[in-house]
């Protein structure tokens, strides 16, 4: 049986509903469970950003707190109060001492550009006794300066810009100023600068970021960029932030994150300097690994899609493979050859479905064999009967002999007519059997031979030439008259020379070979082949004009009780004429 | 079924799950340029004057190098008068045979010859901040001088207009670069009908542009010195500085080195034209990316030129135009 698939078959059809079905299952698992994966990773991914720039905010307030506090520690300073309070009256040995403690302040820490003190009356104390005032610009136009005398005692924190208060020094800065009061708190008696280099900012921001990629930028309350890592590109309108859609994530609590041109922005708000720090994450740098991700998946979905495929082929084999070979079983009956299933490796319901159909075959099988031993049996009576009867003719005729040598009076010619008519009477009858001793059958064809001699005035003569060994075997009774009749009649009567019929018999590995020649017309080759023929087959008209009904039934007598191997067979004689040969099996006969 | 069979639906199968998958998140993620070499950069000067031009030049090819996912190499003479030494570096630069080549030409004609070898090897090359007299750069990217030269020279004519002296002096830098010519143009352009006595080369030396100027201001009609680069500008006002002629000679000037903006603050020099050297880089290595991928670049840019004067030198959007924050 070929395996391949044949569509319509119950087996491709339980194969492709099941293959379909599951690998549709596994690609939609795949699918779903991949975009979960995904957007699982994304999310902590984000998360784990949320923190970084949480803790980039900190770090800036922290930072900022620091300076806060260095500005608090200045402004507090006695001897600077002191001395701001005083100034009229105060000596440069204050004034240098007090530069002293300002550039004490800077060196403390790396991160402080300038301290720098404007006195009421515009005096100005630089932390760095070597650097000279910028004398083209004027401090008191400057937004620190004017914004620290508005805001009545607190910090003012400066967006970030380019600091030019000393000479031939331009540096980048946030500014923290403050009013500075006098001792007693009742007047203002100068404000406060300490200048931070914007590249700690700077630094800070580009420290703290996501993948090869990503980026933090600073804007202030009023949009305007603190810091970002490419302000020219956004000053030339090269690059644009969404600003709008940012700043929206901060009046929702639901939105963490906004998403475009393939980047996450995050936005956090310093509390101490109000600034915004919106953190960027390229998409590319959260999904450097997905190509690896889904190579796992298309692995997995690949084994997961031979498994099922091999248990689906196993499946549909397993359940259509006993029917297809209960269908073999079933196209047996199609020639004749009633094959059993037998036991077979199946369900419970193809089992019993083979069980059922090898009981019907039984069966079947039970009903022919009887059927064929009921013909046969009735085919034998058959020829029973009609071999008991005695041609008409003959009788008619042969009385008619018998009256007319009477008339004659030629006694001793009826008495052996008389003798063999009734000799072969009884041999035919023989009480009803069907076997006898051969011996009794060559008494019975001798007195048709005596009859029919006396009959055609010895028109012919006759011999037997039996082996006596034999004499005792059995045979079916009238078996060699009806071939003796039909040589009479059809070869001896057609020609005018003395006929001759010879009967033989012998024995030859254990088949008993009876012969019966005669010198008569004969037959060509073709009539004899036809005439073999017709022994297995019902008789045509045209044969019977040839050749006896009663050679016919001989034939199939023998063959009804012995089987196929036995019969007549019809032969050219030497010297023209034909040799009718009878085997039949050498069987003695019970005593 | 066969076995063989199964296995191919298979793999056809996850063949295109693993296409569907890709799906999820690729339509984001742009594909990177993949580039066996680096792209090679020639630049007029890498560590000698004027440097805070180049440096702000190298920020902006670094950005986008970073943005844009490639490898850059960056090469050039020390000076911007050394031709010879740029052909010699463009020529080995060549050697490499580099992706593509981004270019700032020392000289307008003698760079020419190495180009066309670089195009006869399927080199692309891309010029910046000054070009070469050949079709062959697909792009050209600088700062417009003409217009730009243009700005100084209205800029002039205004103050000319205050000044009782009218005679103006154009310094300029190098005589064949295309950036002198071009500026010098637009200068022109913009002065038709004012007194023009002429032109003079400084050659890229402060010390030349400055011995110029005393000798111009020996000639008491000059009202105003144009100066066309940055080592022209500062040359001719630290001599503006020493003669104490400011309120005489109003100089405008170019570019935005440190000590120009401190002349500028102390009014030596009245405005200064500047270019957007960041865009330059950044640009040139955008544009470089972009015609390898493929993509249709223009075939030239202009970055854009701001005048700036005492007044807007302080103004927010300007500040890392003129004070580059450095690394």
């Amino acid at each position: 049986m070929k395996r391949v698939l044949k569509l319509g078959t119950l087996q491709s059809r339980i194969y492709t509903i099941f293959t379909l079905m599951i690998f549709a299952t596994v690609f939609i698992m795949q699918l779903v469970s991949f975009r979960f994966t995904m957007s699982t990773v994304i999310n902590s991914t984000l998360e784990n950003n949320r923190i970084l720039l949480g803790q980039l905010v900190s770090q800036i307030d922290s930072y900022m707190l620091g300076m806060e506090q260095i500005a608090h520690a200045v402004q507090d300073d006695p001897e600077i109060i002191e001395y701001l309070q005083h100034k009229d009256s105060g000596s440069p040995v204050e004034y240098n001492s007090i530069q002293q403690r300002l550039g004490n302040y800077i060196h403390a820490r790396n991160d402080i550009s300038d301290i720098i003190i404007v006195g009421n009356g515009g005096a100005v104390i630089t932390g760095d006794p070597d650097s000279s005032l910028n004398p083209w610009t004027d401090i008191t136009q400057k937004n620190w300066y004017t914004d620290a005398l508005n805001s009545s005692g607190e910090t003012v924190i400066s967006s970030s810009y380019v600091q030019n208060i000393v000479q031939n020094r331009y540096s980048w800065v946030i500014s923290l100023s403050k009013e500075i009061f006098s001792v007693d708190n009742s007047k203002s008696i100068g404000v406060l600068l300490v200048d931070l280099k914007f590249n700690q900012i700077k630094d800070l921001c580009q420290s703290l970021v996501v993948g090869s990629k990503g980026y933090n930028f600073i804007i202030d309350s009023d949009r305007n960029y603190i810091f970002h890592p490419t302000q020219q590109l956004i000053y030339s309108n090269l690059r644009n932030e969404p600003i709008d859609s940012i700043y929206s994530l901060l009046n929702s609590s639901e939105q963490k994150f906004y998403h475009a041109e393939g980047k996450y922005f995050m936005i956090e708000t310093s509390a101490i300097t109000a600034w915004h720090v919106v953190s960027v994450t390229y998409d590319s740098d959260i999904i450097t690994d997905w190509r690896f991700v889904q190579i796992s998946y298309a692995i997995i979905a690949l084994i997961l899609f031979l498994v099922v495929g091999f248990a689906t082929n196993r499946i549909s084999t397993g359940i259509t493979k006993p029917v297809r070979k209960l269908l073999a079983v079933m196209k047996s009956v199609d020639t004749g050859e009633f094959r059993l299933v037998g036991p077979i490796k199946a369900t419970d319901e193809i089992r019993e479905l083979a069980r059922e159909y090898d009981l019907m075959v039984g069966h079947i099988r039970n009903l022919m064999n009887e059927n064929i031993k009921e013909q046969e049996l009735k085919r034998k009576s058959d020829l029973k009967a009609l071999q008991a009867q005695i041609n008409p003719h003959f009788l008619y005729n042969t009385l008619d002999s018998i009256i007319w040598m009477g008339e004659m009076k030629q006694t001793r010619e009826v008495v052996l007519m008389t003798s063999a008519l009734s000799k072969l009477f009884r041999i035919s009858i023989s009480k009803g059997r069907e076997f006898i001793p051969l011996v009794d059958e060559i008494s019975h064809v001798e007195s048709y031979l005596t009859i029919q001699k006396m009959r055609y005035k010895d028109k012919f003569e006759y011999s037997i030439k039996i082996e006596p060994d034999l004499y005792r075997c059995t045979i079916l009774k009238i078996t060699l008259q009806p071939l003796v009749e039909n040589a009479i009649y059809h070869g001896i009567k057609e020609v005018d020379h003395k006929g001759k019929i010879l009967i033989t018999g012998k024995e030859i590995d254990g088949i008993i070979k009876l012969e019966v020649i005669d010198n008569g017309k004969g037959m060509t080759e073709e009539e004899m082949k036809n005439l073999n023929m017709s022994l297995n087959g019902s008789p045509s008209p045209s044969v019977l004009s040839r050749q006896g009904l009663g050679v016919h039934n001989v034939h199939e007598r023998i063959q009804l009780y012995f089987g196929k191997n036995y019969g007549l067979t019809y032969f050219h004689a030497e010297g023209g004429g034909t040799r009718l040969t009878v085997q039949i099996p050498l069987e003695e006969v019970e005593v | 079924m066969k076995n063989w069979y199964l296995f191919i639906l298979s793999l056809v199968a996850a063949f295109v799950l693993f296409i569907a998958l890709s799906f999820f998140y690729n339509q984001n993620t742009s594909k990177g340029l993949e580039l066996a070499e680096p792209i090679q950069i020639v630049l007029k000067s890498i560590e000698g004057q004027p440097m805070d031009f180049w440096d702000v030049v190298n920020q902006g090819i670094d950005e986008a190098a970073k943005e844009f996912g490639v490898q850059v190499k960056i090469s050039g003479p020390r000076f911007e008068k050394e031709i010879n030494r740029q052909i010699n570096i463009l020529n080995a630069v060549i050697d490499d045979k580099p992706p593509l080549i981004i270019l700032a030409a020392n000289d307008y004609n003698r760079l020419v010859e190495s180009v066309e070898k670089a195009d006869s090897l399927g080199i692309p090359v891309i010029t910046i901040d000054s070009g070469i007299q050949s079709d062959i750069p697909v792009s050209f990217i600088a700062t417009n001088n003409k217009i730009a030269g243009e700005k100084a020279g209205k800029e002039m004519k205004n103050l000319i207009a205050l000044n009782t002296e009218k005679y103006i002096a154009i310094v300029s830098h190098i005589k064949e670069t295309s950036s002198a010519i071009d500026r010098e143009a637009g200068v022109r352009n913009s002065l038709k009908g004012q007194d023009i006595i002429g032109t003079w080369f400084c050659d890229v030396d402060p010390e030349k542009a400055y011995l110029i100027t005393l000798d111009l201001l020996k000639d008491k009609r000059i009202g105003g010195i144009v100066a066309l680069n940055e080592v022209a500008t500062i040359g001719v006002a630290r001599a503006i500085k020493e003669k104490k002629a400011s309120d005489r000679v109003f100089v405008v000037g170019f570019d935005n080195a440190v000590k120009e903006l401190s002349y500028l603050e102390e009014g030596i020099i009245k405005a200064t034209v500047v270019q957007r050297p960041y865009n330059m880089g950044y640009l040139g290595v955008k544009t470089a990316v972009e015609y390898l991928k493929g993509e249709k670049v223009d075939s030239y840019m202009d970055t854009g030129s701001i005048l700036i004067t005492k007044d807007n030198m302080f103004k927010r959007e300007y500040q890392e135009l003129l004070f580059p924050v450095s690394n």
